[in-house]
């Protein structure tokens, strides 16, 4: 009798510690950002669904690597069915044949949704932005503009900047006066990459680069830096819960970026996901996560089910998208390696 | 000391239990490390997708070269052939990668006619106009030169690639322009702090691993637990605790202010300096345990007598204790420097623009571009460092106890 129990109990601990392996018949695993984003996405998310529909879901954590998703694949021991991944890597795993295309009753819904966030072998599971952000205890008159934040005379001090060409180029552009909807159409011609890096030029030497959110803001907060750049969640995550007063700029203008939830070729459970593909792209049932969390939608619809204050914080909502526009995830596909590299030549100059 | 003497087969036959007991550890290293690492760094020549992916291709522009602008029109439905029998048989967006590797900006140009030549109705059409319609990547001999040249089963090009060089239209080695140079700048920087992390920890283990020598037994266990406990220490909690330490209005800087040695708060945090400074307290354990442990069976009596002897306290130390601490020197120095010389989340964290090193760009390239091929050369790059410092080593150790002897 004990020793049944224990077996039991061993059995669920073994299965909970494989993580991903399935430990109920029919369950679903997916891939999340973890930490409190699969927090707000079990509550908001996937615990309805199981409620509906009887599917249990495992919900993993993972770095959102596509390496690991071609690796599984090839090794033909698939273990997650849904992963919530960036778009570029989206782009590049569709091409490879690592996720498969979404369920036409999902396709369908293409007319609702905004640019970037809904693609032949994704829908879109967040969408985020990168924002300038300062420190409302520490600047009263803060900067209004990307123009601003180029302006060491009238913001003296350091800027924080992501220490990469993605999003960087795209920023030094917005100063340069560029409107965030023709970015890409500067950036794909050889001028325009030379202008974004001149413009890089002036800032420079008042840079202080980050490579992880939690170090930029730390930066902000000690004051090293006066500005940065940095995702809109963990902006509000920071004054929400640690009581930080940041200010996002929203009107100097953003891009947005979008993860999206794809299907892993010779996923364990393709009914159970294409199950909840279809419960997710209902609004009312997309509504959970961003009620719960500072990272928006790509269905429009979405914000009809929300409050003005849970709006208020989404790059995406009705409010603000007008001051923002989507990555491009086709260019830097294509050119994220190149630029990357004469980024990092640039940097070591 | 004679040299240890080959096994003879009488002497072999004995050691056989002993071969048995070792054959867990040598399949387990050989299943778990040398033949998955093995395979990864095969990718660092590897051309099979290249090879596999464009035969007719190849074979129509055999005789063309860059210079002549755009290959001639059976060029054109040898590649449509070529790139049909890739998208049918699932190898098209392999193929677009790996062009868009050496041709930044071809890829959607390879997969959108990869697809439609699968499609397409070919029936008397011009070939040539309907391969160039599909996109501007076509018009580049550039990329037509990657697949006349690209044939053989392997390939240089990752390789040339982490040495800053390339193959010309000729086939000749060039080196890459200066705004794409990037690799020998980033292994001469690794080399660099890996180097003077390993000098540092070398320098201060020595008076350390002296002190705990001498110190009485109490002292000495509490000593080595400081020396330590930054070994049980997460190593993001370390790096993190100096980043609070060293930024603007950290302690730090907040004691030299009020000490009046600086007005302004200094720029201690991303920085070359506090780069190495967080390496070597994490890798310091690594130089003084090996020190250490040589040290303590070197008899003090040998540092006496050569001071009775009137040799003043510095030229006893350095002709008879220095010769003998050799081989616990070169072991740690060979544990820190293979220990530094990977290092990645540190610099990423506490590291300027600057101070990032190697694997910082091997993850960047396994994960965020899948170009496996080119993380593999980096790799191999390592691979090859570490060979030449273990060989350097051994070197080293033979010729001074040699001298000891």
């Amino acid at each position: 009798m004990l020793t049944a129990r224990w077996l039991h109990k061993f059995a669920l601990l073994s299965a909970a510690n494989l993580g991903s392996a399935a430990y109920a018949e029919g369950a679903i695993t997916l891939a999340g950002w973890g930490g409190t984003w699969n927090e707000a996405y079990k509550t908001g998310i996937t615990d309805p669904f199981t409620e509906k529909t009887g599917i249990s879901v495992v919900l993993d954590e993972w770095d959102g690597s596509l390496a690991r998703v071609r690796a599984m694949v090839e090794a033909g021991a698939v273990s997650y069915d849904l992963v919530s991944i960036e778009a570029p890597q989206l782009e590049m795993g569709c091409d490879e044949g690592l996720f498969l295309p979404l369920p036409a009753s999902v396709t369908a819904q293409a007319p609702h949704y905004l640019p970037g966030t809904l693609h032949d072998c994704g829908i879109a599971s967040d969408t985020w932005a990168t924002v300038l952000v300062y420190d409302g205890t520490k600047l009263t008159n803060g900067p209004k503009s990307w123009a601003d934040f180029w302006d060491v005379k009238a913001f003296p001090g350091k800027r924080g900047l992501g220490g990469q060409a993605l999003y960087t180029l795209e920023n030094a552009l917005l100063a340069d006066g560029v409107a965030p909807s023709d970015i890409y159409t500067v950036l794909a011609t050889p001028e325009g990459v030379d202008r974004a890096f001149a413009k890089l030029d002036e800032i420079k030497p008042h840079v202080v680069w980050w490579s992880s959110s939690s170090t930029a803001l730390q930066n902000l907060d000690a004051g090293e830096v006066v500005m940065t750049d940095m995702y809109n969640g963990r902006v509000t995550f920071d004054n929400e819960n640690n009581g930080k007063d940041y200010r996002i700029v929203w009107e100097a203008g953003f891009l947005y970026g979008t993860d999206l939830w794809a299907l892993v070729a010779d996923a364990p459970n393709p009914e159970g996901a294409a199950a909840f593909l279809e419960f997710f792209a209902v609004p009312e049932n997309q509504a959970g996560f961003p009620r719960l969390y500072g990272y928006g939608t790509g269905d429009a619809r979405v914000y009809d089910h929300l409050t003005e204050a849970q709006r208020s914080r989404l790059p995406t909502s009705p409010d603000v998208i007008g001051y923002g526009a989507s990555y491009n995830d086709a260019f830097w596909a294509e050119n994220l390696e190149s630029l990357e590299q004469r980024f990092k030549v640039w940097q070591s100059q | 000391m004679r040299p240890p003497q080959p096994l003879r087969p009488s002497a072999l036959r004995g050691q056989v239990p002993y071969l048995l007991m070792l054959a867990p550890l040598v399949m387990f290293v050989l299943v778990t490390v040398v033949v998955p690492v093995a395979l990864f760094l095969f990718r660092a020549i590897d051309n099979r997708e290249l090879q596999a992916g464009f035969p007719q291709t190849a074979a129509a522009l055999s005789g063309w070269s860059q210079a002549q602008g755009l290959p001639p029109e059976p060029a054109f439905a040898a590649l449509i052939f070529d790139l049909a029998k890739a998208q049918e048989e699932g190898r098209a967006a392999a193929l677009a990668a790996r062009l868009n590797q050496a041709v930044p900006g071809s890829r959607s140009t390879v997969i959108k006619t990869a697809k439609w030549a699968a499609t397409a109705d070919l029936q008397g059409a011009s070939l040539r106009e309907d391969v160039l319609d599909q996109g501007k990547a076509w018009h580049n001999p550039a990329l037509w030169s990657v697949i006349a040249h690209e044939t053989g089963r392997f390939t240089s090009y990752y390789i040339l690639t982490t040495l800053d060089l390339k193959r010309g239209p000729e086939g000749q080695l060039q080196r890459l322009p200066a705004e794409e140079a990037l690799f020998l700048t980033i292994l001469a920087r690794t080399l660099a702090i890996s180097l003077s992390v390993t000098a540092i920890c070398a320098l201060l283990a020595l008076p350390v691993a002296h002190v705990i020598t001498a110190a009485r037994p109490r002292m000495a266990t509490l000593l080595l637990a400081m020396v330590l406990l930054p070994l049980w220490t997460s190593l993001l909690v370390r790096t993190v605790a100096w980043i609070i330490l060293l930024q603007g209005e950290g302690p730090v800087n907040a004691t030299l202010q009020w000490l009046g040695a600086v007005t302004e708060p200094l720029r201690l945090v991303y920085t070359r300096g506090s780069l190495i400074v967080t390496m070597v307290q994490v890798l310091l354990p690594l130089m003084i345990l090996p020190v250490l442990a040589v040290l303590k069976r070197i008899p003090p009596e040998q540092m006496r007598a050569a001071r009775s002897l009137g040799a003043p306290w510095w030229m006893a130390w350095r002709r008879v204790q220095l010769p003998l601490l050799w081989p616990g020197l070169m072991t740690g120095a060979g544990l820190t420097f293979t220990f530094a010389l990977g290092y990645y989340i540190t610099p990423r964290l506490i590291g300027g623009e600057k101070d990032q090193m190697l694997s910082s760009f091997i993850v960047f390239y396994t994960d965020k571009t899948l170009n496996w091929g080119l993380a593999a050369a980096l790799s191999l790059q390592l691979l090859v460092i570490l060979a030449l410092v273990a060989g350097l080593l051994a070197g080293l150790h033979r010729l001074t106890t040699g001298r000891v002897r």
